[in-house]
């Protein structure tokens, strides 16, 4: 029954280095692209909160795949070339990072007004303030909604699949394909999500706890 | 009307009560009073058995309340037993808990019609009537987040009176409030004693205590230390603790 | 750049076709985790510890894989056993399986957002267990959970875009369709985007008056 599976295991697990691959560096940059428009919305000018109010509103609104689609389609009318990898990762980066902008956004609204008073109080200001005081404590309470997007993102990732990257559930359908197995393979190939995500969730509930703690 | 019999409570190794045993008679006013952590809530609390217990008895007006048979032969009650024990005992809380959902004329109706079965039209008249006796006859339709604390207090007592109850526990109901509407709701209660309603008050409103209540409770860590007429137990408290606890009273401490 | 307005309104009536089915899946998926969703949520909160450790694990299985991995489980494994489920059927059975694990979670969450105290004043009135919960608990509850069941909703109506991967026609099938016979991305896909949000928008234009609807005047 789980010959198949065997048989093909070296190449589910390649797909899995190349879906975790994947994950990190798209998480990596949606992280630094919800930190700015997450600042920009709270401290922006009025032109920039527009702008991150209309990118925040069609990420929402608009499928993943569909924005995966326009990337593969629309760029090389453009006659930019990033390639499909890259091209992957920003267009994930992109679509998350609206939903960390959320999280980083309440984050910062949730450190206490207080927190802000007292920081005053000792003379700090501006970048010194946010550096000091507000950064540390938004970062500790945003840590588990943060890993929630992490595990999200992760399974988004198979969406690449449908527009040709080749990566954990691609290599599923290719096996597949080829064994005329279904369960065996599609299992596998949800196992190793399983396993990545179910980490990511245990993680996101240990800092859970440590945050509780803290207040 | 309410006989409490030898009551044993345990939170895991941690005794809350001890062998603790008290009479309310029918049209009394029981006033228990002691210093934070002393099992006077938890007490309260088990008369209407939203806290367990698990030695001792307690009878409303001769039935047991949540338990059958005594030793290993001791049993929980049914559901349906239990709640229509608790039907028969009003309870006011420190936090109110008006359901927020609901009309303050629908906090009231709600026990009678849908516990009761009383008819809603019956329902509603005497939950008006109860509204006006607590001088909220303006605020039927209101709900209850647009009250002050006072006045949701003031529903809360209506509402446990729509239930015709033997007998009210009040727990601390006056904690939660601001201080210039403790004097509303201590009304209220004042008149219910005056009426005759049987009650068990557990308070810090030491002066409230001795003027309303017939039999004053002191407990501390979980037993009953001193009991007896308000004016005798204020006035000559016989043992240390109650002492120790009347000074502190005095001296302004919050207890 | 230059969009060619008349392309889209010459393809227009092959988006709404697609749209006709995405908007057909999204109701039917959403009604159905709605209910599967609640039957989750006993499971989990049950007295029998088996039952709930059950519910426990399904949840933890359908929420940390992804749903396309789960309709291509679906589909492909039907057809293997013999039984073969269309897309349309797959996709639902998929989506079903995975939001009705959240939905139960969300329920969940909307329960316990109400206060013990509210559970306790209704027992010292006399209510029985289910009472408490069907006048005291529920009716709150509700309300609790509309904002995060619009959130589940959207994100619900942007999965099906995932079943033009197992052949189902709807939107964003069609588009891919249109852009590999026309090459004409920029219409193609700016439309489809724009259907996806109007879609979106009066879903959640609606769920909040709902919210608003229900919620309990202060």
């Amino acid at each position: 029954m789980l010959n198949v599976l065997l048989a093909n295991l070296p190449l589910l697990l390649k797909g899995a280095v190349v879906t975790l691959y994947l994950s990190a560096a798209s998480a990596a940059l949606a992280a630094v692209i919800g930190v700015a428009v997450a600042l920009l919305q709270l401290y922006g000018d009025p032109v920039t909160r527009a702008a991150t109010h209309v990118y925040l509103y069609v990420m929402r609104g608009v499928p993943l795949l569909v924005l995966l689609f326009a990337m593969y389609y629309m760029l090389p009318y453009t006659g930019i070339d990033v390639g499909a990898t890259a091209g992957g990762i920003i267009v994930i980066a992109l679509y998350f990072g609206a939903f960390m902008a959320e999280v980083f956004r309440a984050a910062i609204l949730s450190v206490p007004r207080g927190q802000w008073d007292a920081a005053r109080a000792l003379g700090m200001y501006g970048r010194l303030l946010m550096l000091i005081v507000v950064v540390p404590q938004a970062l500790r309470i945003a840590g588990p909604p943060f890993v929630n997007t992490c595990i999200m993102l992760v399974k988004g990732t198979s969406l690449v699949s449908i527009v040709g990257l080749w990566e954990v559930t691609m290599a599923g359908r290719q096996i597949v394909e080829r064994t005329l197995a279904p369960f065996q393979v599609f299992g596998g190939v949800a196992a190793v999500y399983f396993v990545i995500c179910y980490c990511l969730s245990r993680y996101g509930r240990w800092l859970e706890k440590r945050v509780s703690y803290v207040h | 009307m309410v006989a409490v019999r030898g009551v044993s409570k345990w939170f895991g190794a941690h005794q809350v009560l001890k062998d603790v045993s008290l009479d309310v008679a029918a049209g009394e006013v029981v006033a228990v009073i002691g210093p934070s952590g002393s099992g006077k809530t938890t007490l309260l609390r088990c008369v209407n058995l939203l806290e367990d217990f698990q030695q001792g008895e307690i009878r409303v007006d001769g039935e047991a309340v949540g338990y059958a048979g005594a030793g290993a032969a001791r049993r929980r009650l049914p559901e349906r037993v239990i709640a229509r024990t608790r039907s028969q005992v009003g309870m006011v809380f420190q936090s109110f808990n008006l359901f927020p959902h609901m009309t303050v004329l629908k906090n009231v109706m709600v026990a009678p019609v849908r516990v009761k079965k009383m008819p809603e039209a019956e329902a509603r008249a005497s939950a008006v009537r109860l509204l006006e006796r607590v001088g909220l006859a303006d605020k039927l339709d209101a709900y209850p987040a647009r009250l002050s604390g006072g006045q949701q207090q003031r529903v809360a007592i209506a509402r446990a009176l729509a239930m015709q109850p033997k007998v009210i526990l009040l727990d601390e109901i006056t904690s939660a409030l601001d201080p210039e509407l403790v004097g509303e709701v201590l009304a209220v209660i004042r008149q219910l004693a005056r009426d005759g309603m049987t009650m068990m008050i557990v308070t810090h409103e030491m002066q409230f205590a001795r003027e309303v209540a017939q039999k004053v409770v002191f407990m501390d860590g979980g037993a009953m230390i001193e009991q007896g007429p308000p004016r005798a137990l204020f006035a000559d408290p016989r043992t240390e603790r109650l002492q120790t606890f009347l000074k502190r009273f005095r001296e302004g401490y919050q207890l | 750049m230059k969009l060619d307005f008349n392309f889209i309104l010459r393809n227009l009536p092959t988006f709404l076709e697609g749209a006709v089915v995405t908007l057909e899946l999204s109701a039917l998926a959403i009604l159905c985790s709605l209910v599967w969703g609640l039957v989750v949520v006993t499971a989990r909160t049950a007295p029998s510890r088996a039952l709930a450790l059950a519910a426990t694990g399904y949840i933890e299985l359908v929420r940390n894989t992804p749903v396309l991995v789960q309709m291509l489980f679906i589909y492909f494994g039907s057809a293997v056993l013999g039984a073969p489920l269309s897309g349309f059927a797959a996709g639902l059975l998929a989506m079903t399986l995975q939001n009705g694990g959240y939905m139960a979670e969300i329920y969940r969450a909307g329960i316990e957002a109400v206060s013990q105290r509210q559970v306790e004043a209704g027992m010292a009135l006399g209510m029985r267990r289910h009472e408490v919960m069907s006048i005291v608990v529920l009716p709150q509850a509700i309300r609790k959970v509309v904002p995060p069941f619009t959130n589940q909703a959207i994100v619900m109506i942007k999965d099906t875009s995932l079943v033009s991967s197992i052949s189902v026609a709807e939107m964003t099938f069609h588009a891919k369709l249109l852009t590999d016979r026309t090459a004409a991305a920029y219409e193609v896909f700016l439309t489809l985007a724009a259907l996806y949000l109007a879609i979106n928008a009066i879903v959640s234009a609606a769920l909040r008056l709902l919210e608003r609807r229900v919620a309990i005047p202060t």
